[in-house]
């Protein structure tokens, strides 16, 4: 990959990260967590807002989230080119997926009476992967991890809608989950193909990987810190349980998937090992 | 009398270049496009790219070139090719690749149907046959969109033009 430029970097509470991609006028890109507009209506369980707006913005960030995939993929195409055409053949078809994924949630904001650039946006996700300057620590950030935790958060999701009597949305985010299972399943198998035929490359993705949880700590907002709503942000969120079953699909190891649901507080159901 | 094993070989190898190179233009223009609907169009056109340079590098190998091989065309279409790909203006990308490039292509597929025997050829011309619809489809696709978005569908046409001209002005893509 060609060295980033001053041009390609931006600086974020006093991080260098790669400069977010090109986005019309029409949208608002912030860089903080609480420069969101997610609400928090006590009328509803902690983070599961679903009133008529928060409806809308839950569609938008995702729709904002699938483009800015699109983008990484493409992105890493373009920044790897040595790469073998299998592992490319991936990434090109990763990028049909996210494609179209961001339109079918463009077309269910139009039908809610939405609209592109409607709430803020973060390029979170974009800033991060792509300042990694090897195909391995993108592979591990943002299929594994980034797209791993979105299998987490799309099964709660699913269930969110459902519940909210959205048949409709439902099925959309089940078909996008399918997906993304995918994506997650060949960074997986590839992570250890590249990993047998140089293990060196282990190393940039310890380093890659700390320098997202480094970002992921001084990005995160604190406990009182309060959003573009007027919400508490520590209330627009919920937890997301692991998903086993789908994790099991995208190839993580039950050593991998046991040491999640131990994150999850769930240690004492993981078997011990031996 | 039709082509011999290595000019088409050679044929197929420089198209399969040629789509690569388009699959990597259409990646460098997905996160520097600003529009939306744009970068979802070209995101979908990214992977018919690839799985055009697919087809035809499975090809490579059966015409005793090694497997997803790949030739370097002439310089004056490695030079138009990436002058388009530098194009950093939304209008002229999509109407650099979609109304010169892709129908220039056509051009040169029907041109090699012509000269190969289409028996013996078989399975390059379903392949080519194959790349051309999928072509189609994505040329059909761009102009949609620029008429539903006609922020991005202004064409300079004496700028088309003499990319045309130029595309044309080169008899062979094999180098």
């Amino acid at each position: 990959m060609q060295a980033l430029s001053a041009a390609d970097t931006t600086v974020i509470r006093g991080i260098t990260v790669r400069r977010g991609p090109a986005r019309e006028a029409c949208f608002t890109v912030v860089e903080e967590n609480s420069k969101l507009s997610f609400n928090a209506d006590p009328d509803f369980e902690k983070g599961k807002d679903m009133s008529e707006g928060m409806r809308r913005n839950r569609i938008h960030t995702h729709m904002h989230n699938e483009m800015q995939n699109l983008e990484i993929a493409a992105q890493t195409l373009v920044d790897f080119p040595d790469t073998s055409w299998e592992l490319r053949m991936e990434l090109a078809r990763q990028c049909w997926d996210e494609s179209r994924h961001s339109a079918v949630l463009l077309r269910r904001l139009q039908e809610m009476g939405g609209h592109k650039g409607e709430f803020p946006v973060m390029h979170y996700e974009w800033n991060i992967t792509c300042m990694q300057d090897s195909l391995a620590a993108r592979l591990a950030i943002q299929n594994r991890t980034f797209e791993g935790g979105e299998m987490d958060i799309l099964k709660v999701h699913v269930q969110l809608w459902r519940d909210a009597g959205d048949e409709a949305t439902a099925a959309l985010l089940e078909g996008i989950l399918s997906d993304e299972i995918h994506h997650v399943r060949f960074a997986n198998v590839w992570l250890k193909r590249l990993a047998k035929d140089d293990p060196r490359i282990l190393l940039k993705v310890l380093t890659g990987i700390s320098f997202m949880k480094w970002v992921s700590t001084v990005f995160a907002p604190t406990p009182e810190d309060v959003n573009a709503s007027g919400a508490r942000v520590a209330d627009t969120v919920h937890p997301n349980p692991t998903n086993v079953e789908d994790r099991r699909l995208a190839e993580f190891t039950d050593q991998e998937i046991g040491e999640l649901l131990r994150q999850d507080g769930f240690g004492h159901i993981v078997p011990r090992p031996g | 009398m039709g082509l011999s094993v290595s000019d088409r070989g050679k044929a197929v190898a420089t198209f399969r270049y040629v789509h690569v190179e388009l699959m990597e233009t259409l990646a460098q223009w997905t996160p520097t496009c600003p529009e939306m609907e744009v970068k979802l169009m070209l995101g979908e056109h990214i992977w018919d790219a690839a799985q055009n340079a697919d087809a035809l590098g499975k090809r490579t190998r059966e015409l005793r070139l090694p497997l997803q091989h790949s030739l370097k065309p002439v310089d004056a279409y490695v030079t138009l090719l990436e002058e388009i790909r530098q194009e950093p203006d939304t209008c002229r990308r999509l109407s650099g690749l979609y109304d010169a490039i892709l129908p220039g292509l056509d051009a040169r597929y029907h041109a090699y149907f012509e000269q190969t025997d289409a028996l013996l050829d078989g399975p390059t011309v379903r392949i080519l046959e194959q790349v051309r619809n999928t072509s189609a489809r994505m040329i059909k696709q761009s102009r949609e969109l620029r008429a539903e978005l006609p922020a991005v569908g202004n064409v300079d046409h004496g700028w088309i033009e003499t990319l045309k001209q130029r595309d044309s002005r080169i008899p062979t893509l094999v180098s």
